[in-house]
């Protein structure tokens, strides 16, 4: 009798086995693909970031550029590693809370997380008035707030300008980036 | 040996060398200007399509440039394809800094035209080119132009139309002005031409070369024209000599009749006429009677009074196209043709013997008288050539003589009387 028991467990156990393989293939596979895409998107993000500065100009020229990570951020990792910018000035880029009052003063420009609605809101009040660059990585609809929103795809990393914002903020920003971002509104 | 030949045969006219000239000319300066000015042409516009292409270029990276530093193909594309379609570009590509092709755009070109444009412009145009996309001073991408050699081809095309119209036009040009040319020089060369063969041919002196528009052409002619006119002198000078001499030789000088030689050649002309349309012909045979002793005992000049004399009565006597002739000393022929019967003869010759009836008033203021006897042949009775027939006449005139002096006796040949006695 417990042969039979011991080997009916073995036929279950193997059948679990057999399950678990199953399932476990598709979820490896998607795994490394994600890893290979989210490495792609960062590239492409860090790109768009750095091409936006490089077309900004500030009332009076940042040597160093700082750039501040306000936030959890998902594409920012190629930012932090790299301190160069496209014109080949440094960059610094440093992680503040969001809360911090001192980020008007300690940065030239701002990437945005995902923020809740009170810590977002406390964080353009900080650095309204101030010529602080801001980019929103996170799905925002780019009404209200930041100068730029991108909109990060597999294919391309899109982005929009809240013309407004730009406006306010006393950074200029150059009109063939403009151009660019309302082009690409458009196309979507 | 066979270019001399080819020479001799055909020699080029006046026409065709003019016409070669004047072709050779126009059709030399057309080719070396319009060829010259094509590839001048050729040479600047390809250093301004150059240039051209270089600004192109250059304004394609301004625009690209903001799309190259965002990775943005569409945005690359589009705008590379705003400028590229109206500017003279067949073919642009836009690269990022990896090498990797962002935009492409390439003209459309089918048919023949876009074909040769290829050619004209990889020939002309020097390669593709390959401009870098600056972005704060940083190398971002580059882009990559080949131009399109439309308007090169248009002017070559119009260049090469421009050079055959032209050529077409000069070689009628030309061919005008030879031929206007031509008119000038042969006109007077051919009226040349003409009055010198009508001097030579015909010997009509009297005609006159016509002013000549050129100058060398119109001396030529004056000089012709003198030269003809001292030919036309020389000409009647000669022509009257001629006439003189040949009257001396022909006629005797004291009575101013026809000569022996020049009667024979007529009797014998008379003869033959006579034979061809069976005519008969009478020579009448005349001797002064006692002539002699007229001269010897009157002198050479009374002779020579009483000759004349003679001959002009004679000459009284006669028809139209009678002859009389002194053959020498006091002889005198007298040819009578056409004759229409034998009866017509002896009437002349009475009428001579009678018109000597008359004394003859002489220079001196003596009178004479003087008589002739006559001897009558006829033709073809008394002989069918000249010196028979004259034989017979003088053979009559010595029976004349014979019988009594100052008679007309017909010749009595054994020819004559065995007509007569056939008659009978």
């Amino acid at each position: 009798m417990t042969g039979a028991r011991e080997r009916l467990t073995g036929c279950a156990l193997l059948l679990l086995l057999v399950a678990l393989s199953l399932l476990a293939g598709p979820v490896q596979a998607g795994g490394s693909a994600t890893s290979a895409q989210a490495q792609q998107r960062a590239k492409a993000v860090t790109q768009v970031v750095l091409g936006i500065f490089s077309y900004a100009r500030w009332p009076t020229e940042p040597v160093p550029l700082r750039l501040c990570m306000v936030g959890p951020t998902e594409y920012a990792d190629d930012l932090i590693k790299g301190n160069v910018q496209n014109s080949g000035q440094p960059l610094q880029v440093r992680r503040l809370l969001a809360d911090d009052r001192n980020v008007a003063q300690a940065c030239d420009a701002v990437y945005i997380g995902k923020l809740d609605d009170a810590q977002r809101d406390h964080l353009f009040q900080a650095i309204n008035g101030h010529p602080v660059l801001s980019i929103s990585e996170a799905d925002d609809p780019c009404t209200v707030g930041s100068l730029f929103c991108l909109r990060v795809g597999d294919q391309q990393v899109a982005f929009e300008v809240n013309l407004d914002s730009v406006a306010r903020s006393g950074v200029r920003i150059h009109p063939s980036v403009l151009q660019l971002s309302r082009r690409r509104g458009a196309v979507p | 040996m066979k270019r001399s030949v080819r020479k001799a045969g055909v020699r080029p006219t006046l026409r065709s060398v003019l016409g070669r000239g004047h072709l050779s000319v126009a059709l030399m300066a057309v080719g070396l200007a319009g060829i010259s000015l094509t590839l001048l042409g050729v040479l600047a516009l390809r250093v301004y399509a150059h240039h051209n292409l270089h600004l192109i270029a250059r304004s394609i990276n301004y625009t690209v440039e903001a799309a190259v530093v965002f990775d943005d193909s569409a945005a690359a594309h589009e705008a590379l394809e705003l400028i590229a379609k109206t500017e003279e570009v067949a073919d642009a590509k836009v690269f990022n800094n990896d090498g990797e092709q962002l935009a492409h755009w390439q003209r459309r070109e089918e048919g023949l035209l876009g074909h040769l444009e290829a050619q004209v412009a990889s020939a002309l145009l020097n390669g593709p080119i390959n401009l870098p996309i600056m972005h704060q001073q940083q190398q971002v991408g580059h882009i990559e132009l080949v131009g399109q050699g439309r308007s090169l081809l248009l002017f070559l095309l119009s260049g090469l139309g421009g050079i055959l119209f032209c050529t077409i036009l000069s070689a009628f040009v030309a061919l005008y002005l030879s031929r206007r040319l031509l008119g000038d020089i042969v006109r007077p060369l051919r009226s040349l031409a003409s009055v010198a063969h009508a001097a030579r041919r015909e010997r009509s002196f009297d005609r006159r070369v016509p002013e000549a528009p050129i100058a060398e052409l119109n001396e030529l002619g004056n000089d012709f024209n003198a030269l003809l006119d001292e030919l036309e002198v020389w000409h009647g000078h000669l022509q009257n000599e001629n006439a003189t001499l040949a009257h001396q030789a022909s006629h005797d000088s004291l009575t101013g009749l026809p000569n022996r030689a020049f009667f024979e050649g007529r009797l014998s002309r008379s003869l033959r006429n006579a034979a061809r349309q069976q005519d008969h012909v009478a020579l009448l045979f005349l001797d002064s009677d006692h002539f002699k002793q007229i001269n010897d005992s009157l002198g050479h000049a009374v002779g020579d009074e009483v000759l004349i004399n003679v001959a002009d009565r004679v000459r009284a006597q006669l028809r139209e196209h009678d002859l009389v002739a002194r053959l020498g000393g006091d002889e005198f022929a007298v040819l009578l043709t056409p004759l229409h019967s034998r009866e017509d003869a002896e009437r002349i010759a009475e009428k001579i013997i009678a018109s000597m009836q008359l004394p003859m008033l002489l220079d001196g203021g003596e009178s004479l008288t003087t008589s002739l006897s006559v001897g009558i042949a006829y033709y073809p009775e008394d002989g069918d050539d000249p010196a028979s027939l004259l034989n017979a006449a003088d053979a009559a005139m010595y029976q004349a003589k014979r019988k009594r002096r100052g008679q007309w006796q017909a010749a009595q040949t054994e020819r004559s009387a065995a007509d007569s006695s056939n008659r009978s």
